[in-house]
């Protein structure tokens, strides 16, 4: 099945290695959706439906925290799984994050192999 | 040079050569002199973090490492980079390598990272006084340095 993906990150540089990964990784995504912050990308999942979301934290704007925090409320994307990529990998954060809502953490530096494997994670838990 | 200052060394080199070989598809040969680039046209980017510790990093770099490191990183060839894109994938690698030094480091309990701020030295000085690490890539040298406050990161929090 053919992924729609929803990127956000505030580094145009980012975003463009997040899918270069992804094709080198063999993951099949059908749609890039791409926000530079949480509340662009609220906006990006009120128009569009997506399969995973892919947020960094510190963006400004609306930062990854209160865009995840925000999607977990009344709205209708309480269900679409959220992975973090972020370079902050303490105990802390992770453990924030995920109890925000975020299904999966990805710890820069990643490549194909990690990504490819945590969407397969979390999407399977999702399908479950 | 203190226990702390040699872990903080050690994390640089291992944290920088990951990220270079995992992202950029760059290896590292060996260390540089961290002094040379003083003087240099280099490519630089900084950034602040504060929490617990709260500190400073600065990544600076041959133009022509800057160029085929955002090469690697987007996947474009060279003559194809924009300068706007080298600060880009600069900050990115500024972020990246000061988020998993402070990742390793162990006494951390919290940071945030504050946007890397480009910029392009005809003449580089550091601007960063920390622990200093530098490495031979193909075609040029690539700087780090880390600077770590556990002190007023203690009395402010």
């Amino acid at each position: 099945m053919a992924l729609t993906i929803l990127i956000v990150d505030d580094s145009p540089a980012m975003r463009a290695f997040i899918r270069r990964v992804a094709k080198l990784s063999g993951i099949d995504v059908d749609c890039y959706l791409e926000a530079a912050n949480g509340q662009e990308a609220l906006a990006q999942l009120a128009a569009h439906p997506v399969d995973a979301v892919l947020t960094d934290i510190n963006m400004p704007v609306m930062d990854g925290e209160t865009f995840v925090r925000e999607m977990r409320g009344d709205g209708p994307f309480q269900s679409t799984p959220v992975i973090v990529i972020s370079t902050d990998a303490t105990t802390e954060r992770i453990q924030t994050m995920h109890e925000l809502g975020a299904v999966g953490y990805l710890q820069k530096p990643f490549g194909p192999e990690q990504l490819r494997n945590e969407l397969d994670r979390v999407l399977g838990v999702r399908h479950e | 040079m203190n226990e702390l200052d040699h872990l903080i060394g050690a994390l640089l080199h291992s944290c920088s050569e990951h990220i270079l070989e995992t992202m950029f598809f760059a290896a590292v040969f060996d260390n540089a002199d961290s002094q040379a680039s003083n003087g240099c046209k280099r490519v630089a980017s900084r950034l602040h973090f504060h929490g617990k510790p709260s500190g400073d990093f600065e990544v600076d770099a041959d133009p022509g490492i800057a160029r085929s490191l955002t090469a690697g990183f987007l996947g474009i060839e060279e003559n194809e980079v924009t300068p706007a894109q080298e600060d880009q994938v600069m900050a990115e690698f500024c972020n990246m390598t000061c988020g998993s030094a402070l990742s390793s480091l162990g006494r951390v309990e919290y940071f945030s990272l504050e946007t890397p701020e480009a910029s392009r030295p005809h003449e580089f000085a550091p601007t960063v006084d920390g622990v200093r690490r530098a490495f031979l890539l193909e075609g040029g040298t690539l700087s780090v340095c880390l600077r770590v406050d556990f002190e007023s990161a203690a009395q402010s929090g």
